[in-house]
C-alpha cells in the first residue's frame, strides 16, 4: 500500500538532491538542473498531498502546472544568461563568477 | 515751529545721508562732502528749534516720546528719545562739533583717495552719537553705543595702509569692547528685574529704592548693575585701566581725534553715568567707586602727558585726564560741573586737535621737540591753540576755568579733602603741560626744518576761530544773566536749581595754582632760568615708568601672551582632540572601521549565498517547530 508519507519521502529525497546540487556543482547548467530537480520535488509533493488529502479538489494540480509553466519560462531565461555568460567568460563555472565582490 | 518730539530727525539726516554718501563718493568725491556736512548742518537747525520748544515748555523739564518698535512675548520694544537739558546740551555740542570738524575736514582731507568715504563714516558717527543722547531706552542706547564704537573702529584705522593705524584701531576695538560686555550684563540686570529697558521706568523703580519704598529692583542688583554701567562708562571715557587704547588712537586722521576721541564719543561714558545717575545715586557706595577711579584717571593720564613729546599725544593724555575729572565730579554729586566741564573740554579739546592737525599740516611734524617758534608762520593757530590752552588750564574767564571751579567745589563739598587735594595737584598738572606744550611747539626760535611750515587755509581756520570764541566765552554760561537764568545750574541740574557758586579761597587756590604752573612753565622751557636737568636725573626711574605708561601696556601684552594665548591653545588643542578626533569624528571612524571588517562576507560567489538563504530556512523552521512544540 502507497500512503502519502511513500510520496513524501520521495519528494524530500529528490529535494534533498536538488539542494545538493544547487550548494555544490560548480557548473551553472547543472545548478539549474538541480533547482528544476527541487521544483519537481516540489510538484510531486503538491499532487500527492492533492490526491491524498481532498481528491475532489483541483487546486493542488492545478499550482503544479503554473509551477511548470513557470519553471519552463525561468529555464529559458537562466539558459540564455548562462549563454552570454559563456560568449563573454569562456567558462560557466560559478565559482570564477565574483564579480559582486567587495 | 517744530515741536520737541521732532527731535529723532537730527540723527535721522545724517543717518539717511550715509547711503547716499557712500553711493556719491566715488563719482563726486566733493558732493558727497558737502552732503555730509549739509545733513549735520540740518541736525544743528533742528536743534536749535528744538532747544527753542523745551524752553517754550519749561526750560528744564523732561519729556519721553516713545513708538513702539516691535513685542516679543510680553515684553514690548520701543523706539523712544528723551529731550530734557542733559539731551540739549549734548545735542548743542555733538552738533556744533561735528559740523566745526567737516569743515575743517574739508580743507584737512583735500586729496585723499578715500575722502568720500571719510565723509561717510563722518556722518554714520555723527548720527549715531546723537542717538546715543536721544535714546530713551537701553536697547536703543546699546545699539547706537556700539555703532559709534564701530565708527571710531573704522576711522582710527582709516589710513589702513599703516600698520600701527590698523593696530591701533583693533586695539581700540577691543579694549572698549571688554567693558562693553559689562555694560551689556549691566543693561540685562536692570532689564530682569525692572522688565523693561525703558529709562523712565528704571529711573522710577531706582527713586523708589532711594527713598526706601517697595521697588522692583533690589539693591543688590541696582548696585551691581550700576558698577556695570560704570565699567562699559570707562572703556568708552578711556579710564584707568582701560585708557590704553586712547593714546594709541591718535594713529586716525587729526579731525577724527578731535571729533570723537577728544570733544564726543569719549564723553559717552560720562554721559552714560549723567544720564543713569538716579540709579547711581540710588546706590552711594557705587560713587565712591566713580570718583576714585576717576581721581586716579586725572592724575594718573596727567603725569603721563608731562612726559611724551607727541603733540597729539599730549593732547590725547590730557583727553584722558580731563575725562577722570569729569568721573570724579560725577562720583563727587557733581552732575552739573560734569557736564559743564564735558562741555567746555569738548569745545577747548576739539579746537587743540584741530590746532594740532593745523600744526601737522603746515609743519609735517608731530614731536614737539622738533618744533619751536612756529608762531612766526602761522600766528593764527598759534593763538588759537593758545584759547585752548588757557582753557584747559584752568585759567580764569576761559571756559575751563570755570566748569573746573565747579567741579572742586563738589569735590570738596561730598568727599573727603584729600580727594581736594589731589585733584589741585592734577589741576596744577593739567596747566604745567598744557604750557610746556605750548611754549615748545610755539615760542622759542623757529627751527631751520620749520621755515616751510605755512598757516592753515580758510576752511580749517574758520572752524577753529568758531571753537575758539566758544573755548573763550563759553565759561560765562556759569554766570547769572537773567531772571529765569542763573548760571548752569538752574537750567542742567539734578534735584534743585542752584546759581554760580564761588568759594573765594579755593577759586583763588585753583587760580594761583593755575597761573603758578604756566609762569613756572614758562621758566622752564621757556627763559630756561630754572633748570630741571638735576631734577630730571634724581627721579630718572620715576620718569622712565612714567614713559613707558606705567608699563601697562606690557602688562596686557604679558596677560594676552601668558595667560590667554595660552588658554586659548589648550581650548584649541580640547577642541580638536576631543571635540574633533573623539566626539565627531569617532563614531563615523568606528562605523567606517566595522564596515571594512565586515564587507569579507561580501564573496561574490552565488553558492555562498545561497547556502546563507538555506540556513536562514532551515533556522525559521526549526523556529517554528520549536515554538509549536514547546511554546
Amino acid at each position: 500500500m502507497i500512503t502519502l508519507a511513500h510520496f513524501q519521502i520521495v519528494s524530500a529525497a529528490l529535494f534533498a538532491v536538488g539542494l545538493y546540487g544547487v550548494l555544490a556543482r560548480r557548473s551553472a547548467v547543472l545548478i539549474l538542473m538541480s533547482i528544476e530537480l527541487m521544483l519537481n520535488a516540489v510538484n510531486l509533493n503538491l499532487i500527492a498531498v492533492s490526491s491524498y488529502v481532498e481528491s475532489s479538489v483541483f487546486s493542488g494540480l492545478i499550482i503544479a502546472i503554473f509551477v511548470i509553466t513557470v519553471a519552463a519560462a525561468e529555464v529559458g531565461l537562466a539558459l540564455a544568461i548562462v549563454l552570454r555568460l559563456f560568449r563573454n567568460r569562456a567558462s560557466v563555472n560559478v565559482d570564477e563568477i565574483d564579480l559582486m565582490k567587495w | 515751529m517744530l515741536s520737541m518730539e521732532w527731535a529723532w530727525l537730527i540723527p535721522a539726516i545724517s543717518f539717511v545721508a550715509f547711503p547716499v554718501i557712500v553711493a556719491l563718493r566715488r563719482a563726486a568725491p566733493i558732493v558727497s562732502a558737502l552732503v555730509a556736512i549739509m545733513a549735520i548742518l540740518g541736525g544743528f537747525v533742528v536743534f536749535w528749534l528744538v532747544t527753542v520748544d523745551r524752553i517754550d515748555h519749561g526750560a528744564t523739564g523732561i519729556d519721553f516720546f516713545s513708538y513702539r518698535w516691535f513685542d516679543v512675548g510680553a515684553v514690548q520694544l520701543t523706539w523712544g528719545i528723551i529731550v530734557d537739558p542733559l539731551t540739549i546740551v549734548m545735542l548743542g555740542l555733538v552738533t556744533f562739533v561735528s559740523l566745526m570738524v567737516q569743515v575743517y575736514s574739508l580743507g584737512y582731507m583735500k586729496g585723499d583717495p578715500r575722502f568720500g568715504w571719510y565723509f561717510a563714516l563722518h556722518s554714520l558717527f555723527a548720527a549715531s552719537m546723537l542717538t546715543v543722547v536721544l535714546a530713551d531706552n537701553f536697547l536703543l542706547l546699546y545699539i547706537a553705543w556700539e555703532l559709534v564704537g564701530l565708527c571710531s573702529y573704522l576711522l582710527i584705522g582709516f589710513w589702513y595702509e599703516l600698520r600701527s593705524a590698523t593696530e591701533a584701531a583693533k586695539k581700540a576695538f577691543i579694549t572698549t569692547r571688554i567693558a562693553d560686555v559689562a555694560l551689556l550684563t549691566g543693561i540685562l540686570l536692570l532689564f530682569k528685574e525692572v522688565g523693561t529697558f525703558s529709562m523712565q521706568e528704571t529711573f522710577h523703580q531706582a527713586e523708589l529704592l532711594m527713598l526706601g519704598e517697595p521697588s522692583a529692583l533690589s539693591s543688590t542688583t541696582a548696585t551691581a548693575s550700576a558698577l556695570l554701567l560704570f565699567v562699559g562708562a570707562m572703556g568708552k571715557s578711556a579710564q584707568f585701566p582701560f585708557h590704553v587704547w586712547l593714546p594709541d588712537a591718535m594713529e586716525g586722521p587729526t579731525p577724527v581725534s578731535a571729533l570723537i576721541h577728544a570733544a564726543t564719543m569719549v564723553v559717552a561714558g560720562v554721559f552714560l553715568v549723567a544720564r543713569t545717575f538716579t540709579l547711581f545715586e540710588a546706590v552711594p557706595n557705587v560713587l565712591v567707586i566713580v570718583a576714585i577711579v576717576g581721581l586716579a584717571t586725572t592724575l594718573i593720564a596727567a603725569t603721563m602727558a608731562l612726559v611724551v613729546t607727541d603733540l597729539k599725544r599730549i593732547l590725547a593724555y590730557s583727553t584722558i585726564s580731563h575725562l577722570g575729572l569729569m568721573m570724579l565730579s560725577l562720583g563727587a554729586f557733581g552732575y552739573t560741573a560734569a557736564v559743564f566741564h564735558l562741555m567746555a573740554h569738548g569745545f577747548s579739546k576739539a579746537l587743540l586737535f584741530l590746532g594740532a592737525g593745523s600744526v601737522m599740516h603746515g609743519a609735517n611734524q608731530t614731536d614737539i621737540r622738533k618744533m619751536g617758534g612756529l608762531i612766526k608762520v602761522m600766528p593764527f593757530t598759534a593763538i588759537l591753540f593758545g584759547i585752548g590752552a588757557l582753557s584747559l588750564g584752568g585759567v580764569p574767564i576761559f571756559a575751563g576755568f570755570w566748569s573746573k571751579d565747579e567741579i572742586l567745589i563738589s569735590v570738596l563739598d561730598h568727599r573727603h579733602p584729600i580727594f581736594t587735594v589731589l585733584l589741585l595737584v592734577a589741576v596744577f598738572l593739567s596747566a604745567l603741560y598744557m604750557a610746556r606744550a605750548y611754549f615748545i611747539t610755539f615760542l622759542g626760535d623757529l627751527k631751520d626744518e620749520n621755515r616751510t611750515a605755512h598757516e592753515a587755509s580758510n576752511t580749517m581756520l574758520i572752524p577753529m576761530i568758531l571753537l575758539g570764541i566758544l573755548a573763550l566765552t563759553f565759561g560765562f554760561m556759569a554766570l547769572e544773566w537773567t531772571n529765569e537764568y542763573s548760571g548752569i545750574g538752574s537750567f542742567l541740574y539734578k534735584h534743585k536749581p542752584h546759581g554760580f557758586e564761588f568759594n573765594v579761597a579755593l577759586g583763588i587756590g585753583s587760580i594761583a595754582i593755575a597761573i603758578g604752573a604756566f609762569i613756572l612753565a614758562w621758566l622752564i622751557y621757556r627763559a630756561k632760568v630754572i633748570s630741571i636737568e638735576g631734577l630730571k636725573q634724581r627721579l630718572n626711574p620715576l620718569i622712565s615708568v612714567i614713559e613707558h605708561k606705567y608699563y601697562l601696556d606690557e602688562i596686557y601684552q604679558w596677560t594676552i601672551d601668558r595667560v590667554i594665548l595660552v588658554f586659548s591653545s589648550f581650548v584649541a588643542y580640547f577642541d580638536r582632540t576631543a571635540v574633533n578626533d573623539i566626539a565627531v569624528d569617532g563614531p563615523a571612524d568606528s562605523i567606517k572601521r566595522s564596515a571594512f571588517n565586515l564587507r569579507y562576507h561580501v564573496t561574490g560567489l552565488m553558492q555562498n549565498y545561497a547556502l546563507g538563504m538555506i540556513i536562514g530556512a532551515i533556522g525559521v523552521a526549526v523556529a517554528w517547530w520549536a515554538v509549536a512544540v514547546y511554546g
